[in-house]
């Protein structure tokens, strides 16, 4: 069966046992090649997808999911998120009524470049990496590629399908000068595989971990800190986001609860996001549920404006739905960005305090519900203005809302990062932040 | 899973085509997972997942590939495919001679479920997830409970070009408490998360209601817990899950998948003297029912238990297939992955520092100033430069060698080579918990493991 057979097969029995079913079903292509000493050592090829549903049944909700695609496994996928269903007591689930939301191509031809290239290009970034004396190992390094194809279907009517995809070069290297030793690592990320430039990934490995090297260990200490855009991303991607997703608020899990229209950051935090930026990786005609893509602004100079909303939390809390339901076939509803970047500003004037250049450890270092953070982080001593040296074995810690609040300046750049999902921003200054070391 | 004919034929196929090594993987999971908060059942879900990887060996040179269509003809496809990327490098067999006269091997059930995947409704499973609930609403403080409830059942097959054929079936079952305190002061959080490789029984060894009642202490200790000191010093690390600072920053330095990259700041010092005297550290892969344990590995071969340090000494390393040829130490059972869709690594088990003498109340004796973490999270390691950190998830101040105030948001970081070093004293209390370690071939349940253990110094990062 293929997938779109799976789908319009689940949706017809559904119908036949009275269930209202919502059928999404991804399948995915990915190629993956890995240089090591000179060599390609591994190659991945692979082609995986399944079909997920979500049911409703007398206003209850239950999921269930398969990659095997025969009448019998998709038999008892219905009968499965039939009884998930019916082990909820509240009865206020419904499926968005739609209609038809048409095929969208995000990809195009992007990937289409002869195999022989692709390896090319893992190889000559090992090579790039390696041709500096300090790179001590290259431990790894690779070139992957994933086309991915999503159809949504329901019983209430929305049919759609997209394809989207992306190329990525991704190296990991230990750097090394007298004792010091640092591992790096760097990738970039694009929908088009001549977009892609080894040489250019390299030496962006080389220099943010190059410039760690001798680093000294920081003295406990206050210190005003510059947050590079890669390290804050982190920040709003894990915590920020955590922080407006209306299925946190719902669930008692978020610290803006309650503060909409209200001052919540510092009044040059903006923060946006955009589903329909031309060429954005995360880009989406349309969400999990098939609600049109548009443009949101959460917080707006400081002022948290709305939450990120499926049609689920929008109906509970009486607001309006921003389309950001996100499901994947194996998953249950939840709620997810796109393209989520912080305005950038006017710039940074740095005078004394800390470059944080990375952060570590976010998965147990960051409390998104009591909002505390105390982390592993690499970065860079300022004085005057000028950086002095690079410091080490320390932690950042503070509270992601008085973080927001003591935004004092903005970097005029945009810069992106798929660490946290694809999430964009400048260079922030911090007013002053808690740091351990020596 | 698969019927023998067809597998001999993919690893022939793969074998013709220049493979001096070929494997197939396949596998099948049926998992159930249910989320409770506050007396609702937020979402429950079901899934079946199922497919199969092949992976071809030219040397140490790997390919790979994986797909969830098993017919016969797709199955063939991807042998050819793999062939094709590879490229005429490889030297023709076009006997195909391999010994695809298959030793077949079946677990044994050392770790079967009394109460498997089958039995009992969801209701029942319902009603034990509201006694979890219901023990940790400890006071009126706790606003939230949030539970979890995962069950994977996963059949597996592995047969190799050498003739291997293992099947082994696996069952996990894992219950998640999350307590959300709240008080003017702020919202705090405390949890705990039994699991082993058992059925429902599991509700037996960890009942739901004592599950609930530790996540609901936890987040009552971190409501009224002051921010942490920051700074150096010393640190006694609380028994169980508190392994997971070596599982970070040891463990994964002893893993071949770096280890033969030397990409490990502890590769080639076998014999050598890495760690204090007090610290021996094993990776069990056959602890019955650990939550880490299987019979095979995902290469096909019987686990086992590692004796990695002893007194000190680096006795041995973690490795796979690939890190075996590699570095020409040999296999332990120590190849995993998460799913088809990876191929495998050199992986841990059960990780743990075995017990020492050191009676648990005399490690805090003498510590003017310092640190108990008496319960983890999470942590992470760079094993190219051993920078590791982990959080703390339940700290008290020590004081004049008394345990004292509780203390939240502690961050420990340091250097494992060095911190290895630096443990002066090791309890006799061993104890284990269960995890969920990311790498390269994916996310794995893992157990960590210690009894209470003092670090002479460690940074301590908390609120300056």
């Amino acid at each position: 069966m293929t997938f779109e057979e799976a789908r319009d097969y689940l949706l017809e029995k559904a119908r036949a046992m009275g269930l209202e079913a919502e059928v999404l079903a991804t399948y995915s292509r990915e190629l993956t090649i890995q240089a090591h000493g000179g060599k390609v050592e591994e190659i991945t090829q692979a082609t995986q997808g399944g079909v997920g549903v979500r049911v409703v049944v007398e206003g209850k909700t239950g999921y269930a999911y398969t990659e095997e695609r025969t009448p019998e496994a998709l038999d008892w996928v219905l009968r499965e998120a039939h009884e998930n269903a019916l082990l909820q007591s509240e009865t206020g689930g419904f499926l968005p009524a739609g209609g038809e939301l048409g095929r969208h191509d995000l990809l195009g031809e992007g990937l289409s470049a002869p195999l022989e290239q692709k390896r090319q290009a893992a190889l000559d970034l090992e090579a790039d990496l390696r041709a500096d004396p300090r790179v001590l190992q290259v431990q790894m390094t690779r070139y992957s590629e994933q086309e991915t194809q999503a159809t949504l279907g329901s019983t209430r009517g929305v049919a759609g399908a997209f394809r989207n995809g992306f190329a990525l070069l991704l190296s990991s290297a230990v750097m090394g000068e007298g004792k010091s030793l640092k591992q790096g690592w760097e990738f970039d990320l694009a929908k088009e595989f001549h977009a892609l430039e080894p040489g250019r990934t390299a030496q962006q490995l080389l220099h943010r971990t190059g410039r760690l090297l001798g680093a000294r260990p920081l003295k406990t200490g206050r210190y005003k800190a510059y947050f590079e855009p890669r390290a804050f991303a982190q920040l709003v991607g894990m915590m920020g986001w955590f922080l407006l997703s209306a299925k946190n608020v719902l669930e008692g899990k978020s610290l803006l609860a309650g503060k909409l229209g209200q001052k919540v950051a510092s009044e040059m935090f903006t923060l946006v996001d955009d589903p329909t930026l031309i060429g954005g990786l995360a880009s989406r005609p349309f969400d999990a549920e098939g609600t049109a893509a548009r443009r949101t602004v959460f917080i707006e100079n400081g002022i948290l404006r709305t939450f990120a909303h499926n049609s689920e939390t929008a109906q509970k809390m009486g607001l309006e739905n921003t389309g950001h339901a996100f499901r994947s076939y194996k998953g249950v509803l939840d709620i997810a960005p796109s393209n989520l970047f912080v305005q950038p500003g006017e710039g940074v004037q740095m005078d004394d305090g800390i470059v944080v250049t990375e952060l570590m450890g976010l998965h147990a270092g960051a409390n998104p519900i009591s909002g505390e953070f105390s982390l592993q982080a690499l970065g860079l001593k300022v004085e005057g203005g000028e950086v002095a040296y690079p410091v080490e074995n320390f932690t950042v810690a503070g509270n992601i809302l008085e973080l927001f609040s003591r935004i004092t300046a903005l970097g005029r750049e945009l810069e992106w990062n798929s660490m946290m999902g694809m999430v964009g921003s400048p260079m922030v200054e911090v007013a002053e932040l808690s740091f351990a070391g020596a | 899973m698969l019927d023998q004919a067809l597998v001999g034929d993919v690893l022939r196929r793969a074998r013709q085509g220049g493979a001096d090594f070929a494997e197939l993987y396949v596998e099948r999971w049926r998992r159930r997972a249910m989320r409770v908060l506050s007396g609702e059942v937020k979402e429950a879900t079901s899934g079946l997942e199922y497919g199969a990887g092949l992976r071809l060996f030219y040397g140490t040179e790997v390919v790979y590939a994986y797909t969830n269509d098993l017919s016969p003809a797709s199955l063939l496809e991807v042998a050819d495919t793999l062939v094709r990327l590879k490229g005429s490098a490889g030297q023709v067999d076009a006997q195909g001679i391999g010994g695809l006269d298959f030793r077949k091997t079946v677990a044994q059930g050392l770790h079967a479920p009394q109460i498997p995947f089958t039995a009992k409704d969801k209701r029942y499973r319902l009603e034990r997830i509201l006694e979890a609930e219901a023990g940790a609403r400890v006071g009126p403080q706790i606003k939230q409970v949030q539970t979890n409830l995962l069950e994977w059942e996963q059949e597996v097959l592995v047969a190799t070009s050498e003739g291997a054929w293992a099947e082994d079936r696996r069952v996990r079952t894992r219950l998640v408490v999350t307590a959300i305190a709240q008080d003017e002061t702020g919202m705090q959080t405390g949890s705990a998360g039994p699991g082993l490789s058992v059925g429902l029984e599991l509700f037996e060894r960890y009942p739901p209601a004592e599950v609930g009642r530790r996540a609901g202490l936890q987040a009552l200790t971190n409501l009224r817990a002051k921010p942490a000191p920051a700074g150096t010093m010393p640190v006694v690390i609380g028994n169980g899950f508190g392994g997971v600072i070596f599982h970070e920053a040891l463990g994964h330095l002893l893993e071949t998948t770096s280890v033969a990259k030397k990409a490990s700041v502890l590769s080639d010092k076998l014999g050598e003297k890495v760690a204090s005297d007090c610290v021996t550290y094993i990776d069990d892969g056959t602890t019955p029912h650990g939550w880490g344990s299987q019979e095979f590995d995902d290469e096909g071969r019987p686990t086992e238990r590692t004796v990695l340090i002893e007194n000190g000494v680096l006795k041995s390393y973690m490795v796979d297939r690939l890190g075996s040829l590699l570095t020409g130490y040999r296999p332990t059972g120590s190849g995993r992955r998460q799913d088809y869709t990876f191929a495998p690594t050199s992986r841990m088990r059960n990780t743990f520092i075995a017990p020492g003498n050191t009676p648990k109340e005399k490690l805090f004796e003498g510590i003017e100033f310092g640190l108990y973490a008496a319960d983890m999270g999470g942590g992470q390691v760079r094993p190219g430069s051993g920078e590791y950190n982990f959080a703390v998830k339940e700290g008290y101040v020590i004081r004049h060698g008394r345990i004292e105030e509780p203390v939240r948001g502690a961050m420990l970081v340091g250097r494992g080579p060095e911190s290895i070093q630096k443990i002066v004293a090791v309890s006799d209390d061993l104890e284990t918990g269960p995890g969920m370690c990311g790498s390269l071939s994916g996310s794995l349940p893992v157990e960590v493991g210690q009894p209470h253990l003092l670090i002479s110094e460690i940074v301590v990062g908390g609120q300056a």
